[in-house]
C-alpha cells in the first residue's frame, strides 16, 4: 500500500536519524536480551550445581543459632540421640530414615606423602540404596573396611576402585580400601559426596568411638508424601517442649533459592529494560520531527481525501519498520553479547543454547517493538487529528 | 451546489468573527464559476466550505443532493475524495512519491490498494506532460509542469467539482494562459469547474463570476 511506501521512503530519506533512533532499540534489546541469557544461565548453573534432590528432608541438632548447618559434621557434642532417631523414623514412615555420622579427617591416598583432609561418612549400607547413590566404578557392596569415595575426590587423588587410603595421622584411624566411586552429584543438602569419603556405620562409630549418636538424619520421601509436611510432622514431634532439631527442607530451600536467582535475572533484566525506554523517547522524538516537518503534506492528504486512520497508519508503519529493524537487529546482536557476558562473567557458554535463551530474546525482540509502536502512537495520532485547514496554511 | 444562507463564525477572544454571513448561491453542473474578492472579503472560507473541509456555523451546504451539516469526519472525506478535485496555488505534490504515483494517490485511496499507472499516465498524457517525465520527482518539474500534474491528480477520480484555489498565481502569465486553456478545455468535457482568484484577467475564463466582500456576495 502507498502509506506503507510513503513510511519506507521517509526512512530512507532520513537515513542518519532512523538509523540512530535503531541503534537505540538495537542497545535496548541486546541490555534486556543479554542480561536475560545472563540470568538464565547462572540459573541453570546453579541449579546443574545443586544435586536436584527434591524428595530429602534433612534433620540436624539445633545449635542454638539460625542458619544452615553444613553436612560436613558438627564438632561439637550436639548430636542427635538414637532414641530421637527411632522416634523420627517412626513418625516419618513410609519415608525412610538413614542416619549419618560425620567428620572430616586427613587422609593418604596409596603411596602418597602428601595428606589431604576431607569429608567422611558413616552411613549403613543398607541405605546406600535410598541414597540414589550412582556409581561410575565398583559396586555399593561395602565390607566393613571398604569405603565409597566421590568422583571428583577420586579424579583429583587418582583413586581407582581397589585404591587404599590411609585415614587419621601416620594411619592412626586403620585404612580403608575403595571399592566403588560415586557418580558426579553436585553439592547436596543431604550428604554431599563430591569431595567425601563414605564408610560403613560400623566402621565409623568404631573408629571415632561415638556411639549411636549423630550429626544428621536424612529423611527420604515416599513419592505420596509431601517433603513440607513430613518437616512439619518431624518438628511437631521433635521440638515439643525444647527446640532440639532443626529441620530443612529440600524442596522448598531448591525453590528459594530459584526464586532468588529468578529475582535477580528480573532485576538485570529491567536494568536493561531503563535503556529501552530512553531508546523509546528517542523513537518518540524523531517521530515528532517527522509529524512537524510533515503537517503541510498532511493537510494535502486530508484535503484530497486521506482518512484519519490513513495517516496514523502512515506514521505506525514508520515506528514499526525502525522498532523491527532494530529489535531483530538486536536480536541477533544478544545473541552473540550473552555469549561474551556468559564467556566473560561465568566462564561457561554451555547454558546458552537453550529455550530459556530463547524466550529471553523473544521478550527483548517483542518488547523492542512494543516500545516502538508505543511511542509512535501518540505523534501518529497526533498527525491524524491536525486540522486540515490548519495543515495546509502551515509552511 | 447550493449554499442557503450560510454563515461561518470563528469564535475569538476579542468577540466572535463572522467571516462569511447570509451567503446564497447555487452552481450547477457544468458551470465554470470565479469567485472574486479583496484578502479577509472570506474566499478561503467559502472555499474550505464548497471543498467540505469546514462545515457551516449557519445554514445549509447541499453537494450532488447530500447536505454536509452533520456528516461526520469520514463521510466528508470520503465526499473530498470522490466527488471534489482540488488545484492548489503552489501545487502541492507529495515530495516523497513520482509523478504518477502523485496522480494515482486519490485512486489508491479510494480503492484501498494498488492500482494500475497506465490510468494515471492516461490522464497526465490528457493534461499534456511530457511522458519523459512521468516517473520523475515533482522537484525535477518547472512550476507549470507541476501544476499539470495537480491538475491530474484532482481529476483521477471524476469528481464532480473541480476547487482551485488560485491556480496560475505562482506561474508566469505563460504558463498561466496554458494552465487555463487546459481547465477551459476540462469545463468545456463537463467538469465543474469553481475558481478562487484576484486576476481579472484569469476570471475571465469563466462564465460567471460570484464577487465577495466582507463575508456577503455583492451583486
Amino acid at each position: 500500500m502507498i502509506f506503507w511506501e510513503i513510511a519506507k521512503r521517509n526512512i530512507r530519506l532520513h537515513f542518519l536519524r532512523s538509523t540512530l533512533a535503531m541503534l537505540g532499540i538495537v542497545i535496548g534489546v541486546v541490555a534486556i536480551a543479554s542480561m536475560g541469557i545472563l540470568g538464565n544461565s547462572m540459573v541453570s548453573m546453579v541449579s546443574d550445581s545443586l544435586s536436584s534432590v527434591g524428595d530429602s528432608v534433612i534433620v540436624y541438632p539445633y545449635t542454638g543459632g539460625g542458619g544452615f548447618h553444613g553436612g560436613g559434621g558438627s564438632s561439637d557434642n550436639l548430636k542427635i540421640t538414637d532414641q530421637q532417631f527411632q522416634q523420627i523414623k517412626r513418625v516419618v514412615a513410609p519415608g525412610i530414615a538413614i542416619p549419618v555420622h560425620s567428620t572430616s579427617e586427613r587422609m593418604k591416598v596409596g603411596v602418597s606423602k602428601d595428606y589431604i583432609v576431607a569429608s567422611v561418612y558413616g552411613i549403613d549400607p543398607q541405605y546406600l540404596k535410598d541414597l540414589n547413590f550412582e556409581l561410575t566404578a565398583g559396586s555399593l557392596n561395602n565390607a566393613n573396611s571398604g569405603c565409597l569415595v566421590g568422583s571428583a575426590f577420586a579424579k583429583d587423588n587418582n583413586i581407582k576402585v581397589g585404591s587404599r587410603i590411609s585415614m587419621g595421622t601416620d594411619g592412626s584411624k586403620g585404612t580403608l580400601r575403595v571399592t566403588g566411586i560415586i557418580k558426579e552429584r553436585g553439592m547436596s543438602f543431604d550428604i554431599s559426596t563430591d569431595n567425601a569419603v563414605i564408610a560403613t556405620q560400623d566402621w565409623f562409630e568404631g573408629t571415632y568411638n561415638t556411639g549411636k549418636y549423630y550429626d544428621e538424619i536424612v529423611v527420604k520421601v515416599k513419592r505420596d508424601q509431601d517433603t513440607a509436611n513430613v518437616k512439619t510432622i518431624i518438628e511437631k514431634q521433635m521440638n515439643k517442649r525444647d527446640k532440639v532439631v532443626m529441620v530443612i527442607d529440600s524442596k522448598a530451600t531448591l525453590a528459594s533459592i530459584y526464586e532468588t536467582f529468578g529475582s535477580i535475572t528480573a532485576f538485570v533484566t529491567a536494568i536493561g529494560g531503563i535503556s529501552m525506554i530512553v531508546a523509546g523517547v528517542s523513537i518518540f522524538n524523531i517521530m515528532m520531527m517527522s509529524v512537524n516537518e510533515r503537517i503541510k503534506e498532511i493537510g494535502i492528504m486530508r484535503s484530497i481525501g486521506t482518512q484519519k486512520k490513513e495517516v496514523m497508519s502512515m506514521f505506525v508503519y514508520e515506528a514499526a519498520i525502525i522498532g523491527v529493524i532494530g529489535s531483530v537487529v538486536g536480536g541477533i546482536l544478544s545473541l552473540l553479547a550473552g555469549y561474551a557476558i556468559s564467556a566473560l562473567m561465568l566462564q561457561s557458554t554451555k547454558y546458552l543454547w537453550t529455550l530459556s535463551t530463547v524466550s529471553s530474546i523473544a521478550v527483548g525482540v517483542g518488547f523492542g517493538i512494543v516500545v516502538c509502536l508505543a511511542c509512535g502512537i501518540y505523534p501518529a495520532w497526533q498527525a491524524a487529528n491536525l486540522n486540515p485547514i490548519d495543515a495546509l496554511r502551515h509552511e | 451546489m447550493l449554499f442557503s444562507d450560510v454563515a461561518k463564525v470563528y469564535p475569538l477572544p476579542a468577540g466572535d468573527v463572522r467571516a462569511l454571513d447570509g451567503v446564497s448561491f447555487r452552481v450547477d453542473r457544468g458551470e465554470f464559476i470565479s469567485i472574486m474578492g479583496p484578502s479577509g472579503s472570506g474566499k478561503s472560507t467559502l472555499l474550505n466550505l464548497m471543498g467540505c473541509l469546514d462545515t457551516p456555523t449557519e445554514g445549509d451546504i447541499w453537494i450532488s443532493g447530500t447536505r454536509i451539516r452533520d456528516m461526520s469526519d469520514t463521510e466528508l472525506t470520503t465526499l473530498r475524495r470522490d466527488r471534489i478535485g482540488f488545484i492548489f496555488q503552489y501545487f502541492n505534490l507529495f515530495p516523497l512519491l513520482n509523478i504518477i504515483e502523485n496522480v494515482t494517490f486519490p485512486m489508491m485511496l479510494k480503492s484501498g490498494r494498488d492500482v494500475d499507472p497506465e490510468r494515471g499516465k492516461e490522464v497526465l498524457r490528457a493534461v499534456q506532460l511530457d511522458e519523459k517525465l512521468f516517473t520523475h520527482t515533482p522537484t525535477e518539474l518547472s512550476g507549470g509542469q507541476q501544476q499539470r500534474v495537480a491538475i491530474a491528480r484532482a481529476l483521477i477520480n471524476n469528481p464532480d467539482i473541480l476547487l482551485c484555489d488560485e491556480p496560475t498565481g505562482n506561474l508566469d502569465s505563460k504558463t498561466g494562459a496554458g494552465i487555463m486553456e487546459l481547465m477551459t478545455e476540462l469545463n468545456r468535457n463537463g467538469t465543474t469547474v469553481i475558481m478562487v482568484t484576484h486576476d481579472q484577467n484569469i476570471a475571465n475564463y469563466s462564465r460567471r463570476t460570484i464577487r465577495i466582500s466582507d463575508g456577503r456576495i455583492v451583486p
